[in-house]
């Protein structure tokens, strides 16, 4: 039978592992918030979403976490006048990306605030193990 | 009561408390997964009064999201119903961290007398 403190630390790392893959995918859209496309009347970049599943692991018994799939936002793109672009179509609107950045940076103050919590998990696991094999230290 | 007694109980809380850091590790790297329902462990006091405790039912592989009545001398894991608060996990991995180090401890100093009457013996 696997050790309890072992797959916690496990299930730990599968978090933290998600919560990068999320925080990865944050900074894409970030990154890409002004990106138009390069042909006129082209799609511009369009906004990533990420999805999480559990993870049963029958051999331990526990649930983890992994990403299910990373989708894409079908949110319709808004336009705005710029002639002298090179995606500007015939009446000089360009899509713009469907990126909201206040959702962006809420998404990644959450994103990393999960990361510190599976963190301190590792942590926590760490110290509860050094506790039990303290034990076998002999001091007088 | 005997120290033996004591050892033995301190040791099982450890378990109890290990397994119900497992629980609370996969509550809070599910914090974002849809559908997701929190779970937690049957109280120790539930389990402590159950002498015929063997160490299979105790295994903490033994997870049932719904919590059966049939196997409630084990630590069970069962479903609080809820979505997973964070702030609450967290605090709950404070808690289990305080009761593993003071078990821990309680085992060591058991050890030490033990030790000390095997020596002047």
């Amino acid at each position: 039978m696997i050790d309890p403190l072992q797959s916690a630390g496990r299930i730990a790392a599968t978090g933290l592992q998600a919560q990068s893959t999320r925080l990865r995918v944050v900074s894409e859209n970030l990154a890409n918030a002004q990106s138009t496309g390069a042909t006129p009347g082209a799609d511009p970049y369009q906004r990533k979403t990420i999805t999480f599943q559990g993870e049963f692991d029958r051999l331990m018994g526990t649930t983890g976490v992994s990403v299910g799939e990373i989708g894409r936002d079908p949110t319709p793109f808004e336009v705005r006048h710029d002639p002298g672009n090179p995606a500007a179509d015939a009446d000089g609107f360009v899509k713009v990306p469907n990126v909201n950045m206040m959702i962006e940076m809420a998404d990644m103050r959450e994103a990393t605030r999960s990361y510190e919590a599976n963190l301190q998990m590792v942590k926590q696991v760490r110290s509860m193990t050094n506790m039990m094999i303290d034990l076998l230290r002999t001091r007088g | 009561m005997e120290p033996v007694h004591l050892f033995s109980l301190a040791s099982q809380h450890a378990h109890w408390a290990s397994v119900r850091q497992s629980v609370i590790t996969g509550n809070i790297a599910n914090a974002n997964t849809p559908g997701y329902v929190a779970r937690e462990v049957t109280p120790f006091s539930a389990v402590m009064s159950d002498t015929a405790l063997t160490m299979a039912s105790t295994a903490p592989g033994h997870m049932q999201p719904s919590g059966s009545a049939a196997g409630a001398q084990s630590w069970d894991v069962q479903s609080t119903g809820a979505a997973v608060a964070l702030d609450q996990e967290l605090v709950k991995a404070g808690e289990v961290n305080r009761a593993y180090s003071l078990d821990t401890s309680i085992m060591r100093s058991f050890h030490r007398m033990l030790m000390a009457s095997v020596r002047s013996a």
